[in-house]
């Protein structure tokens, strides 16, 4: 009687244990199935006129997941959004927010839960590319030129080729264009009434600017520098017009002006050694703080305590609205400007999403509609936003509400100028858009991915000397003279040349089919 | 074969028994023992993952076995070894330190004979427990910051030149066990002070009439009746030997890689190594190497202990 007992304690200790197991593999097996019918289904609906056919006689909620804090605002937002939605397409959104504090656990994590939800941010900052290798989003192959034709029709071919891994769509790349573009952004208030020449092009000019805010403003730090990681030799190596091998690798470097570029490391650069030297001067005289690395301070220039900062255009340009007494000022240094990866922010579709196809053509809806853009984007006009006569945004209160984080939606065409945007912006990025000529420099190579799935132990031990021994070496803590030599030792040690010989081989792989 | 079925058969006839007897006693447990096994023994299937090259598609048991891939970027540079020690070392230090300041703070506080004066010091020694480490870093940079940290403004108006004290990776696994102290021992004091207050004030009444001083009374009644506590506690920390406090490192020395071969542990090194990659088998791996080493140190200590006197032991 009661050893029957036990054996249905154990019986029941199993089936729990295997209940869990198949939790965790759902999340794969009905995907399938979704997929296979989603295909059948589009596969017909290709032949014939296409996105006509999409069923919205059943009203759906398409669940999104985004990487932001929630805004208090939100609430509103929703309500005029999901008016219009219901009317155009049969269906309300609701966002989900992951909040700052937290992404980084919790946004891999949305994959393996097995959770419902259609829509989710990705970026290359939340390896996108890494993510999709091992299989974490729907493949888009037939769902997006179906269900989002003029979405499909207006990516251009290296955002598609950016999208593609291991030869399927995993994301819809923003209809959006961002620039390689880096560069010193700086305040020109506190030069006021001394004889800087005015000019910033150069490092040299960097060490000139620097030089006079030491003196006539030694409170301020002249370059703002905290724990994360230093710009200034990536700046360095871009105005040399070196490109970097991927967001993730910024110690592999190729020329891009080259006709087979070979792929080296920052130790093999000739120009390092001098670059370093100029770098110990510049801690030597004090242009960031000794301390910098354990310092946790992230806002230094925009509360006054920094002169200079080393970031892109978006920065200058967010910095500058809410700045303006600053009379900030930016300079491109990159020498061969070229678009983003497309990838920098994009959308995905869940594995287990119910309703795909209807998530597709929300998508297509919003980059094509510009009044369900204001109300994704920009909320209630009148109320968290207004619009000024040049047809430029105002959002009337940050505080509660501040456009959407779904960044990924950007839409080129469809999208405002926030009031107080510094003409020298605008003329800035007409500039780089104008130069920018396909093929050549580094806009090459910007459909280049590296593939790091084989690679993986060895970019891990690589990142970690990087930050232990590098960059204490380009800010100069440490002696160049020994410590570069004990820096490419580590490297070595940590598999630094298995990497460099994986990425010249994509690397050759990308440059032959480009021919 | 033959005899073994029987003894099982034994043991067996013996737990229905058993639970026969103690049918209430056994109904009490058994939410216990339910929880116990489906939040700390079901997820341990889980650790397979650290042999899976893990696929978002595939799920944790669908997944390829790779081997132990998963487990070589952590000894690719040799560094495997060094967090490894600096883990352990680290702990041992903290485990002394704290352990040895809480003990004397619940002496000094039980011996006090002002009330307001006891409540009022214990408080303060107390309240560090409920700062958390993230105000803890700010404090520490501020102190150490070379330009405008305290340590340096002191200097200076002594007329000392300023010191680097983020260039000295030596000073800091002081600096790292002195603010673990400053923060741990106010709260394990209140445990030691529970074991002082339960000691029979009679012993002290009697040891007193015969003479002892205080500092004898100390000696020979205190710390004895004591002694089971502290042993507890010390067994109860070397079970987390492996894992250092994150947040306290993480906090104090941040990204500062000129400190790291001195402050870096397994868990400040595993959290930078992948925070680029999201690879879920990686940190899998890395917590099951803490979770077995963790398991081979408690049971060594455990055993040694048993060994010197068996009623201390833990089982």
């Amino acid at each position: 009687m009661k050893r029957k007992g036990l054996r249905k304690a154990l019986a029941a200790a199993m089936a729990m244990a295997l209940a869990a197991g198949t939790m965790s593999g759902c999340g794969s097996a009905p995907a399938k199935e979704n997929n296979a019918a989603a295909e059948g289904t589009s596969t017909s609906q290709a032949t014939s006129a296409a996105a006509g056919k999409l069923d919205t006689s059943k009203e759906v909620e398409l669940v999104m997941y985004v990487i932001s804090d929630r805004p208090a605002g939100q609430d509103a937002v929703d309500e005029n959004l999901n008016k219009l939605l219901k009317e155009k397409l049969n269906c309300t959104l609701k966002i989900n927010w992951i909040g700052w504090a937290e992404y980084a656990n919790k946004y891999p994590l949305l994959f393996t839960s097995g959770e419902q939800f259609d829509m989710a941010y990705s970026a290359t900052w939340l390896n996108f590319v890494s993510l999709a290798q091992k299989g974490a989003f729907k493949s888009l192959d037939e769902l997006w030129p179906t269900y989002a034709p003029n979405n499909f029709a207006a990516t251009s071919e290296e955002a598609k080729q950016q999208a593609t891994i291991s030869d399927h769509y995993y994301c819809v790349p923003a209809l959006h264009a961002t620039y390689n573009a880096y560069g010193p952004l700086y305040r020109t208030d506190i030069m006021e009434g001394t004889d800087w020449d005015g000019k910033m092009e150069t490092f040299d000019d960097i060490e000139k600017y620097c030089d006079i805010v030491k003196e006539t403003h030694p409170e301020m730090e002249p370059i703002d520098q905290y724990s994360t990681a230093p710009e200034l030799q990536y700046l360095y190596m871009k105005s040399q017009g070196m490109a970097e091998l991927s967001n993730g690798v910024r110690y592999l470097w190729y020329d891009p002006s080259e006709e087979n570029p070979k792929v080296f490391s920052n130790y093999d650069y000739e120009g390092t050694p001098a670059f370093l030297d100029k770098m110990a001067t510049w801690n030597q005289k004090g242009f960031f703080s000794k301390s910098a690395l354990s310092d946790t301070d992230s806002t230094k220039i925009q509360n006054g305590k920094a002169a200079l900062k080393i970031h892109n255009t978006e920065t200058y340009k967010g910095l500058a609205i809410s700045h303006p007494e600053y009379k900030l000022a930016y300079s491109n240094m990159e020498k061969s400007v070229a678009h983003l990866p497309y990838t920098q922010d994009c959308m995905t579709i869940s594995n287990n999403s119910k309703n795909p196809e209807r998530a597709m053509a929300f998508w297509e809806l919003l980059t094509s509609d510009q009044e369900v853009y204001d109300a994704f984007m920009y909320g209630v006009e009148g109320t968290s936003y207004k619009l000024n006569d040049k047809g430029q945004f105002e959002i009337t209160d940050p505080d509660v509400y501040n456009t959407n984080a779904m960044w990924a939606g950007v839409t080129d065409s469809l999208n405002r100028d926030q009031n107080g945007t510094p003409d020298s912006y605008t003329t800035m990025i007409d500039g780089f858009e104008a130069g920018i000529k396909s093929g050549e420099g580094k806009e090459k190579y910007v459909g280049f991915t590296f593939d790091t799935s084989g690679v993986e132990t060895e970019i891990a031990a690589c990142g970690n000397v990087q930050q232990q021994y590098w960059w204490p070496l380009e800010l100069g803590y440490t002696d160049a003279s020994t410590a570069l030599a004990d820096y490419q030792s580590k490297m070595e040690t940590a598999g630094i040349d298995k990497i460099k010989e994986e990425a010249q081989k994509q690397l050759d792989a990308f440059v032959a089919s480009q021919k | 074969m033959e005899r073994k079925g029987v003894t099982m058969g034994k043991h067996l006839s013996n737990f229905t028994k058993e639970v026969k007897k103690n049918k209430a006693l056994f109904i009490m447990a058994a939410p216990a023992v339910l929880l116990v096994l489906v939040f700390a023994y079901l997820p341990m299937s889980g650790l397979i993952v650290a042999f899976k090259n893990y696929r978002y598609d595939l799920g944790v048991f669908g997944s390829d076995w790779n081997g132990l891939a998963n487990f070589a970027y952590l000894f690719q540079s040799g560094t495997g070894w060094l967090i490894t020690k600096n883990t352990i070392l680290y702990n041992l230090l903290n485990l002394v330190t704290s352990q040895l300041l809480a003990v004397l703070i619940a002496i000094f506080i039980t011996e006090m004979n002002s009330k307001i004066f006891k409540k009022v010091s214990q408080s303060i020694i107390f309240l560090p427990y409920f700062i958390s480490w993230v105000i803890v870093g700010v404090f520490v940079y501020n102190i150490f910051n070379y330009e405008t940290g305290i340590l340096n403004n002191l200097l200076a108006s002594a007329g000392v030149d300023p010191v680097n004290v983020y260039s000295m990776p030596g000073v800091w696994p002081w600096i790292i066990c002195v603010f673990n102290s400053w923060k741990w021992c106010g709260y394990n004091s209140v445990i030691y002070i529970a074991a002082i207050t339960g000691v029979d004030s009679q012993i002290y009444e009697a040891a007193s009439i015969d003479g002892a001083n205080i500092f004898k009374r100390i000696r020979y009644i205190t710390i004895p009746s004591i002694k089971p506590t502290v042993v507890t506690m010390l067994l109860l920390q070397v079970g987390r030997i492996l894992r250092g406090d994150f947040e306290m490192f993480y906090q104090i020395v941040g990204n500062n890689g000129q400190l790291f071969d001195a402050t870096d542990v397994i868990d400040t090194y595993v959290f930078r190594s992948l925070l680029q990659n999201s690879n879920i088998g990686m940190t899998a791996a890395a917590s099951f190497y803490q979770s077995v080493l963790c398991f081979v140190i408690i049971m060594v200590v455990n055993t040694v202990i048993k060994h010197i006197d068996e009623e201390y032991a833990l089982f």
